[in-house]
């Protein structure tokens, strides 16, 4: 019998399920009498709604119940308004609309075509109003108003997040002193500003968002794609004013999530629909809509650093607005972490950051894979290149002289433990056989030939990155009477395979074969709280819960068996799914007789993880994340000179994982990481005409990663650490510093320094040609 | 405007009343309730409602499912038998070549035609002819690894007949 499931390669429980096309999706969920949901969209990116005529809608037959402005309101009882931040999003559009793409009505009906005739009946007025997309032109004064008056703040958040004058677009303000920033540019020998930018972008989960609803008796259940079902609960609980018990989440496997599943979504408008017609109503999303639905956060980021001769960094001051689009959803909270994240894993005595969560008329932006961090590091590491070249430093040693170290203290002034940016910054160089004359500044004759197109280069960059601090997950493991356990959790399978790893931590932490174990679905009626899966926190977090209901479930074998076998608790060890006796192995009772005999049915333990910290809002100083995730990548690419296209030749994605779970599994997110990273590097752009219309909403104009498009091969790397028992979230932390390391990379190979992602073959086409140019201007 | 179509999914004819603008995927969803093929991107682009269409992959989302009429339909249901997964099929599960499996029957029928065409695939094959599938969450080296897994377990077989029984 195999004992220790931690560490071992499984393949994840519900594989044959998975390849045989059974598994359970959101998207699978149906309910007797069913009506299908659609949603009306704004065709304006910020307009006054005059007036909503939905008589014809309603007469068309087959048309269950119609959803708008007039549901809600003092009379209805329903303020139809939400938002985990900030009340500024409404169930469908009240009095405006803010961004093309703005749920305006909605309707309920026996079938799609039905739904969708009923759409084309409902005629709406609009006021067009004056509309701002970019975040730099929202802050400008004069800058249309995308919510006027502000809206009103969560009570939970008022520690977390400042409250802010009316009258602009700024949704929110982190701020972070450390030091002196004045004097430390004063005594820096060199002082380097620089702009760097990310477009949006979208998580593009192969399973759109889904949710059913249905009433029975007063009772809301949801089925629905959340990676937060208690989130989901206590929002929709306090949209129609029902205690939390009833309103049951319930969440079936997920076709990805990469944080799109984060706050209410589809949540409100099938719910009322449900409501209104009295029948169950199921609303699934077109890609299309999944494209207006949530998006990453455009950010532009000034960044300035003071720097010594010999390389030591000083001072920095970042200055970033990330554009959180029409509704704040989680934004406040991405530009807190993101900016939070701009010193890197750096030590810099000076340093002062100012990030924005702005208001404008996009697409709303929320969590994606990296929450903040990506755009960030995508600035500081690209600026670190572009420092070295102007000190005529080797970027790696340059980088290396200021990594942070074991008691080193991070920009939010906490003590850092456990830091591994040595041996991540030594193996991502040794990955690309990283030598001085690599940098294109070090190697005047660059030895490339010129007679064929293709130019090579090698780049890396490193990240820090925090896991969501305080948070807090909780567990029950229950014993059957044949010794098998089930896991109560509300941890979200979204691919990552998190039902087989907790099982593996289940399974060692209580001595049984993993195949005894078995992982619920989150259902809130019935598993216990967990804040989110997010933030790579599941591993961690909810394995920190399994692991405490272990202990408490053994405690009660032992009690409940030191009475069976009439020996003291002290003589009792517990061993391969048995109770003995400490010295005498004979005398033994196995975890399932003691449940039967117990008198108790069954035993459960419980066990709750949670983790304290925080940020003060003045000073950004205080304990940003309970440990820190540290990731580094190296790659090489190869760019044709004549067409601008780069092709990743390698990625070499190292992290630092403590102790790894499932090397497998891991492995699996690390690649996936480093490709998601890819696509944001080289093509992954939402791209807006002049009036805000979304124009590459479909995935034959917005591309992913395809299998043409990814490095022959990546080579991810989890370290783990001997003395370290610590799990550390892997999921996210390798995706950040991809973007800067393949622009490194496209430097050193052609000279081309780009600080505008996505890293087209046309920019960088232009940069060449506008380079050549100059070179024959100076001659 | 409803039609009766006969439809042969996975080895066994049907009568179905369709309308006529009914694309395969909705037909095989909505009346079959066969929930293995999934719409990723409703334009043919990502192949997660890949099936085969006499033996070649086809994306059911931009295909109409009167014009499949008369047609051998596989969808990823139609491949094992009970209590036996395909020899396909198992190299994904023994590589776990996938992490949220949306697009995984996609890959798996894809890759059956690709085996059907050219039993000893290279990876650069194998990555031009699975380029219409997409992967999100970026599993593509254990699904390379799973398919030159696959083709020898196919070719073994084919050496011995007798296992396949």
């Amino acid at each position: 019998m195999e004992m220790s499931a931690v560490g071992q390669s499984h393949s994840m429980l519900d594989a044959q399920e998975r390849v045989s096309g059974r598994i359970n999706y959101v998207l699978n969920v149906e309910q007797p009498g069913m009506l299908v949901g659609k949603i009306l969209r704004s065709p304006f990116p910020h307009a006054r709604i005059v007036a909503v005529d939905v008589e014809r809608a309603e007469r068309l037959a087959g048309v269950g119940a119609v959803l708008t402005r007039r549901d809600f309101g003092p009379t209805s009882g329903y303020s139809g308004r939400y938002g985990r931040i900030f009340r500024d999003q409404s169930v469908v559009a009240f009095d405006k609309v803010r961004f093309v793409g703005d749920p305006v009505a909605a309707v309920a009906a026996v079938n799609e075509d039905v739904a969708e005739e009923a759409l084309s009946l409902i005629s709406v007025d609009y006021e067009e109003l004056p509309a701002v997309f970019d975040e730099e032109e929202a802050l400008k004064p004069g800058a249309p108003l995308v919510h006027d008056p502000r809206p009103q703040q969560q009570p939970a958040f008022s520690k977390l997040i400042q409250d802010l004058p009316p009258g602009t677009n700024v949704c929110s303000h982190f701020k972070l002193r450390r030091g002196d920033i004045e004097s430390g540019f004063r005594e820096s020998d060199f002082v380097f500003e620089d702009i760097f930018r990310s477009p949006a972008a979208q998580h593009v989960p192969l399973e759109p968002h889904v949710t059913v609803a249905q009433f029975v008796q007063g009772k809301l259940t949801l089925w629905t794609s959340t990676q937060m079902p208690h989130a989901v609960r206590s929002q929709m609980a306090e949209l129609f004013n029902l205690p939390q018990s009833r309103v049951r989440v319930i969440v079936e496997t997920l076709g990805g999530g990469f944080g799109s599943k984060g706050s209410l979504r589809l949540e409100p408008i099938t719910a009322f629909l449900a409501l209104k017609s009295n029948r169950p109503v199921k609303i699934v999303l077109r890609r299309e809509e999944e494209f207006v639905t949530v998006c990453k956060h455009p950010a532009t980021i000034r960044i300035k650093t003071g720097v010594m001769k010999d390389g030591t960094l000083v001072a920095r001051q970042v200055t970033a607005n990330f554009n959180t689009g029409a509704y704040s959803d989680i934004g406040p909270v991405v530009a807190r972490n993101g900016g939070s994240a701009m010193s890197g894993p750096y030590k810099i005595p000076h340093v002062r950051i100012d990030s924005f969560a702005v208001w404008s008329n996009v697409v709303p932006a929320g969590a994606l894979r990296g929450f903040g961090v990506p755009q960030a590091v995508w600035a500081y590491e690209s600026q670190m290149d572009k420092i070295a070249e102007q000190l005529d430093l080797d970027p790696v040693e340059f980088r290396r002289k200021n990594l942070l170290h074991d008691g080193d203290l991070f920009a939010t002034g906490e003590k850092l433990a456990d830091m591994h940016f040595d041996e991540l910054l030594e193996r991502a160089a040794a990955s690309v056989n990283w030598s001085p004359s690599d940098a294109r500044w070090l190697n005047p004759d660059n030895s490339q030939s010129k007679q064929s197109p293709l130019r090579r280069g090698k780049g890396l960059a490193l990240v820090i990155k925090a896991t969501i601090t305080p948070s807090t997950s909780s567990a029950a493991v229950k014993i059957n009477e044949d010794g098998s356990l089930n896991v109560l959790t509300s941890s979200v399978e979204l691919g990552q395979g998190a039902k087989t790893v907790l099982a593996q931590i289940a399974a060692s932490a209580m001595q049984v074969p993993l195949a005894c174990v078995s992982v619920s679905d989150p259902d809130t009626d019935l598993t216990p709280y967990d804040q989110q899966t997010s933030s790579s926190r599941t591993t961690y977090s909810m394995g920190g819960a399994i692991s405490k209901a272990a202990i408490d479930l053994k405690r009660q074998l032992c009690e409940y068996a030191a009475e069976l076998l009439e020996v003291s608790l002290n003589d009792l060890i517990l061993e391969e799914g048995r109770v003995m006796v400490r010295g005498s192995p004979s005398r033994s009772i196995s975890y399932g007789e003691v449940a039967l005999r117990s008198n108790q049915g069954n035993l459960i333990g419980r066990g709750a993880f949670s983790t304290r910290g925080g940020l003060d809002l003045e000073t950004g100083q205080g304990i940003g994340s309970v440990h820190w995730h540290q990731g580094a990548i190296g790659c090489e690419v190869e760019v044709d000179v004549e067409t601008g296209k780069i092709k990743v030749l390698q990625l070499t994605p190292v992290v630092f994982a403590g102790r790894v779970v499932n090397p497998r599994l891991c492995e699996l997110q690390l690649d996936g990481c480093a490709i998601f990273g890819l696509g944001q590097a080289l093509f992954e752009e939402m791209t807006y005409d002049d009036h805000g219309q979304l124009v590459n909403a479909n995935l034959g104009d917005y591309n992913v990663p395809s299998f043409e498009d990814i490095p022959w091969k990546v080579n991810s790397c989890a370290l783990e650490h001997a003395e370290s028992e610590e799990l550390h979230g892997i999921g996210e932390t390798l995706l950040p510093p991809v973007m800067a390391a393949v622009g490194g990379a496209l430097y050193n190979a052609t000279g081309v320094r780009l600080c505008e992602l996505p890293l087209t073959a046309e920019k960088v086409l232009l940069a060449l040609r506008n380079g050549r140019l100059r070179d024959q201007d100076a001659h | 405007m409803k039609q009766i179509i006969k439809l042969k999914v996975n080895g066994v004819e049907e009568e179905k009343a369709v309308h006529t603008h009914q694309t395969l995927l909705e037909v095989l969803r909505g009346e079959h309730k066969l929930f293995g093929a999934r719409e990723g991107c409703g334009i043919g682009m990502c192949g997660a409602c890949t099936v085969l269409i006499d033996g070649k992959p086809m994306s059911s989302c931009i295909l109409l499912a009167a014009l499949a009429e008369g047609k051998e339909i596989v969808t990823i249901e139609g491949l094992s038998e009970p209590g036996k997964l395909h020899p396909i099929q198992q190299a994904f599960v023994d590589h776990n070549a996938f992490q949220c499996s949306y697009c995984t029957p996609g890959f798996i029928l894809s890759t059956k035609a690709l085996l059907a065409e050219n039993p000893s695939p290279t990876a650069e094959q194998i990555r031009h002819y699975l380029a219409g599938n997409l992967c999100r969450c970026g599993s593509y080296y254990k699904i390379q690894d799973a398919v030159l897994d696959a083709a020898a377990r196919l070719r073994a077989e084919g050496a011995n007949p007798t296992r396949t029984a």
